[in-house]
């Protein structure tokens, strides 16, 4: 993410030149900021210990979004107009299920989409902050928040883990 | 993990280089499109108009410009319906069984797959909404508190359940599509030269940078999308399947439905994905991302999907017989296998379970030309099956007193070309301004044949 103070930016050609730099660099202490990618590489969030607790968001909307369900069936079918359909009992359950199962996957859905949308900053209109418009083409860029780190030794340092191009912006 | 077999050759042709995919499957967006390609809208137009006008007299005039009757009620409306939703199960079977089963193959394919899948479900849903006679009407399903008690809906019947699922599966169908255009969107738009395309796909992109944190929420989001359609592409057709097995009609009371249903679905859905990707393929010069070896996999699938078919009419067959039902008996033996409807059952019975059988032959499944007239054989014999199973149980039900012939008016005609027309549209719009192949999940398996195989890296690749 670009901030208001400079950023040093790697620029590799291939995923092996992106994870052999990323692994060298990190040996070395030098945690980068960010890595952007034109495909998702799993070995890389791994180094860069990158986790998403989205699967967890999804379970906690479907556990209570089913609740919910079943509340809203129970009170409308059961106390607040209660209807006999085909001799079946007010709170017929076994024939709730199907309709509960189809309401949970549509609130999961819809929520862990916005959970996506709020987490990534991911929304219509939005501008995005290219540092460099090659990564969703053909580049790996390795960015750098240049006031964490020493200029020179960041430079040698990715000069020597074999980056195309090292850019300051 | 992904999983890898020495019959699936490489997944990508070429030894392409990532601008490579990016150039060769951005290249027909914004390029003015082939004669064929105007050719072929001009008859979706003609289609199109047909079905508005067929669509008119419906909302004017009502069900009675159709030729349904008090015995068949239902007719090629819900035919149409349960037939273009069979086709909208591909999309969710290309990309989440596939995805959930780390079948790298699938990237090639899962984005016409689902683009396919949302034109179906939209055609589908068309019909049951004019089916219900006052179509403005339809939110009367929904339970909203309302000013008639409030009296809510009859969450018992499987048409409830129906109305629900499809709503959700074309809300998740449609989500899942677009999610997995959102980097390729900015991929054109980092990579065109014309301000309008890139203010455009800007828009269209929603601020996507690639950045790792962005990736692993990204690929969260698509798996418990993926992890939960599943569930729903299973409930939507068993759904379905209870629209008639709920009855006591005979030939639509069986537990066999919901499975027959589901298998079916994807059956008529791998069938069209293949008519697509043979068409594209051709039409676009895609040999490279859509392989011999990815259509060789989806003839593989029809093949067996198909033996499972073929089992399924025969249980029918055994079931009616083992059970001793005379009206069971009397469907099965004197009204579908022979009968007034005989052509129908048999049109379905040879599309479906015998002529897919072709593919057991290597050379039939490698001939492009025959491939595409198979899988079109299989959409018709889809399209019989739901008239068999629709008009010959309706049509003679227990007492002769109760019989009815059926066919069509041509209003019911012009509101299936209607939707073929609406279904040929959008996937020719899809063809001109979306990415046809998911560019970044191709990227992503560029080098996994050879990683695989340990051939090392490609040396176009390498920088």
């Amino acid at each position: 993410m670009k901030t208001d103070s400079k950023t040093i930016i790697g620029v590799f050609g291939s995923e092996d030149s992106l994870m052999d730099a990323l692994c060298r660099l990190m040996a070395e202490n030098l945690e980068p900021t960010e890595i952007y990618t034109p495909y998702p590489i799993h070995e890389a969030m791994r180094v860069l210990k990158r986790r998403s607790k989205i699967s967890w968001a999804a379970w906690f909307y479907g556990f209570f979004g089913g609740i919910a369900v079943l509340s809203f069936l129970y009170y409308t079918a059961v106390i607040d107009w209660p209807l006999i359909y085909g001799g079946k009992p007010f709170n017929a359950f076994p024939s709730f299920i199907t309709v509960t199962l189809v309401l949970i996957i549509l609130i999961v859905t819809i929520f862990t989409l916005l959970t996506f949308s709020v987490r990534s900053k991911i929304y219509p209109f939005k501008k995005a902050l290219i540092l460099d418009e090659r990564v969703t083409d053909d580049k790996f860029i390795i960015v750098f928040d240049a006031d964490k780190f020493d200029r020179d030794q960041l430079f040698t340092s990715l000069r020597e883990a074999s980056a195309e191009e090292i850019i300051e912006k | 993990m992904s999983y890898a077999t020495e019959i699936r050759g490489p997944l990508v042709l070429g030894n392409k280089k990532l601008s490579q995919v990016s150039d060769d499957i951005v290249a027909p967006i914004g390029k003015p499109p082939g004669i064929w390609w105007y050719i072929a809208m001009f008859v979706a137009s003609l289609m199109l108009v047909y079905g508005a006008y067929a669509l008119y007299i419906t909302l004017t005039v009502g069900i009675g410009s159709w030729n349904v009757n008090n015995q068949v009620a239902w007719g090629w409306d819900i035919i149409n319906f349960v037939w273009w939703i069979g086709i909208g199960h591909a999309g969710t079977a290309f990309s989440i069984f596939l995805l959930l089963l780390r079948q790298t193959w699938r990237t090639s394919i899962n984005r016409a797959a689902e683009a396919m899948t949302v034109a179906a479900v939209i055609c589908a849903a068309l019909f049951p909404l004019i089916h219900m006679g006052r179509p403005w009407l339809f939110y009367f399903i929904a339970p909203y508190p309302n000013t008639r008690g409030p009296l809510w809906v009859n969450y018992n019947s499987p048409l409830f359940w129906d109305f629900m699922a499809i709503s959700a599966y074309l809300l998740i169908s449609a989500s899942f599509w677009y999610l997995g255009m959102i980097p390729d969107f900015a991929t054109i738009r980092d990579k065109t030269a014309s301000k309008v395309k890139k203010m455009v796909y800007g828009v269209l992109s929603f601020g996507w940078t690639g950045s790792s944190r962005e990736w692993i929420r990204y690929e969260g989001t698509g798996f418990v999308l993926g992890g939960i359609a599943a569930v729903l592409v299973v409930s939507v057709h068993s759904i379905v399947s209870t629209d008639f097995a709920s009855s006591v009609v005979p030939g639509w009371h069986t537990t066999l439905f919901p499975p027959y249903f589901v298998v079916g679905a994807i059956f008529s859905g791998f069938a069209m994905v293949m008519t697509l990707m043979i068409l594209i393929r051709k039409m676009y010069k895609f040999q490279d991302y859509v392989t011999n070896s990815h259509l060789d996999a989806i003839a593989r699938i029809l093949v067996f999907v198909s033996l499972i078919m073929g089992t399924a009419y025969l249980t029918e067959i055994f079931v009616a017989w083992y059970s001793g039902n005379q009206y069971e008996l009397f469907l099965i033996f004197e009204n579908r296998i022979t009968g007034k409807y005989a052509y129908e059952f048999w049109a379905m019975f040879i599309c479906n379970a015998l002529i897919p059988q072709l593919f057991w032959s290597k050379k039939i499944r490698r001939n492009l030309t025959v491939a595409l007239i198979i899988s079109l054989f299989i959409n018709l014999g889809m399209w019989y099956e739901r008239f068999n199973i629709i008009v010959t149980s309706l049509s003679r039900s227990y007492l002769p007193s109760m019989w009815a012939d059926y066919s069509p008016s041509h209003i019911e005609v012009g509101l299936f070309l209607g939707t073929i027309g609406l279904f040929s549209t959008a996937i020719l719009l899809f063809f001109r301004y979306v990415p046809m192949i998911a560019i970044h999940e191709v990227k992503s398996v560029l080098k996994h044949y050879e990683r695989e195989h340990g051939m090392g890296e490609p040396k176009s690749d390498t920088p």
